[in-house]
């Protein structure tokens, strides 16, 4: 297990994935099998349907938005209303991550490791979502302006989680490593704060000892897409 | 145009390597973790429909052809992306959470990321606003978010769908009072938070959209 991870947050995730069970099970309207292994598999089978499914799903969400951008850039030709509006709106999309962004930055490569012959080496050697959010969060840090994973775009609202070594990002499927996370931004200032010692102090470890995969790279030109996860807004409103 | 074919080609890449991912990632998980998967995917499955819904509303409302559809459409948008963005206050349905307790920069963001995945539409942190991209990093005597400060005792203030902000809250709460480092912890539920605090807009030096 993690070190720098409090042991309740294990329990609290054990006392999540039993709640999910039933949950699950119910919502799957499954017939469940009496055998374990004839159970697993219409698991296996729910899980897959239904990640072909958000998969179709994600692909519609990212066409409209780009048919959206399109539509919009030639409405506001028609006003200088719009036009303006449209520019203002082109802003907070980018800082949402609703639209593409491209500009110079940085590439982080996280690979998993080898087992190592030690109790922490049975796991440790694997990247978890905890170490690519880490990166994230560097990457923000260092004066990135936009952040991908594995070409799935960090919004405003992501969160992070996963087992072993699957990792979902707000409403992405399961990523499995290597992972490339990218920030668009101050390629200066971000290589600089990566090369710092202390920093991703716990992967600089794990790279030593089971041989975990952390290298990046600077680029010109870099190009992050659209989220295509959901920025809907339900229960907040103004005042 | 050419940048938006080349970021739709890039998305069916990645959708085709993410089919890949997805049957290697179930391979050899116990039913359990499966079960914890099938829940996730149902509400990204929620999630996703009820975008897809408002982006084609929005499509069809500019398909009519003329400046103001356009007008209006990008209204409603702006509204939308500033409160994402946090750049205006809120109110709405959530839940405050109050930690005491020497809370460390990964304690934080580990809270923050629970409050999330309970589908958190807005947060503040003590006294500020926060998004993923916020920074937070440890300090002398505390923990600093975007530049300022910040300690014990914490309050996490979050508005959202209220069921899942409660059960995310409870299950912090549980998980925080089996802590040694922990003095206190407890969670109110409201009909109406308010999240006054707002973040600066931050204009693109390096990228462009």
């Amino acid at each position: 297990m993690d070190p720098r991870r409090p042991a309740i947050y294990v329990l609290a995730l054990l006392a999540i994935g039993f709640g999910f069970l039933i949950t699950a099970q119910w919502r799957s309207q499954l017939i469940v099998p009496a055998d374990r292994v004839a159970q697993n598999q219409a698991l296996v089978a729910s899980a897959q349907s239904l990640a072909r499914q958000n998969s179709a799903d994600r692909s519609q969400v990212a066409n409209l938005r780009a048919k959206l951008d399109r539509l919009e850039a030639q409405a506001a030709q028609g006003s200088s209303a719009a036009a303006r509006l449209s520019a203002t709106v082109q802003e907070l999309r980018v800082e949402a991550g609703a639209t593409p962004l491209r500009g110079p930055g940085v590439t982080v490569r996280l690979a998993d490791g080898k087992p190592g012959p030690d109790l922490q080496g049975a796991t440790a050697w694997i990247v978890t979502y905890e170490d690519v959010q880490d990166v994230v969060n560097v990457l923000f840090q260092g004066g990135a302006e936009g952040v991908a994973v594995n070409g799935h775009r960090i919004t405003p609202r992501s969160s992070f989680q996963g087992t072993g070594g699957a990792v979902i990002i707000g409403q992405s499927p399961p990523l499995l490593a290597p992972f490339e996370i990218s920030g668009v931004g101050d390629r200066s200032g971000i290589q600089a704060l990566l090369a710092q010692n202390g920093v991703l102090g716990d992967l600089r470890l794990r790279q030593r000892l089971y041989g975990v995969g952390l290298d990046w790279t600077g680029a010109a030109n870099l190009t992050l897409p659209a989220t295509d996860s959901s920025l809907e807004v339900t229960y907040a409103h103004t005042p | 145009m050419g940048l938006i074919s080349a970021v739709l080609a890039f998305v069916t890449v990645v959708q085709l390597r993410s089919q890949a991912e997805v049957q290697a990632s179930l391979a050899g998980q116990n039913n359990t973790a499966l079960a914890f998967l099938i829940d996730d995917l149902h509400r990204t499955h929620d999630r996703l429909s009820a975008e897809t819904q408002v982006l084609s509303q929005r499509l069809q409302a500019l398909q009519a052809g003329n400046a103001q559809a356009a007008i209006s459409a990008l209204q409603l948008e702006q509204r939308q992306l500033d409160i994402i963005d946090g750049l205006v206050p809120v109110s709405g349905p959530g839940v405050v959470l109050t930690v005491d307790a020497p809370l460390t920069a990964v304690d934080v963001q580990d809270a923050l990321n629970n409050i999330r995945l309970a589908g958190a539409e807005a947060i503040m942190v003590d006294g500020q606003r926060v998004i993923t991209g916020s920074v937070v990093v440890d300090a002398a005597g505390g923990v600093v978010i975007d530049g300022v400060a910040e300690g014990s005792p914490w309050t996490f203030t979050a508005i959202g769908d209220p069921t899942q902000l409660t059960t995310a809250a409870e299950l912090m709460a549980r998980s925080l009072q089996s802590d040694p480092r922990v003095i206190a912890v407890s969670y109110r539920t409201a009909t109406t938070v308010k999240i006054p605090a707002v973040l600066k807009p931050r204009p693109l030096v390096y990228g462009t959209p």
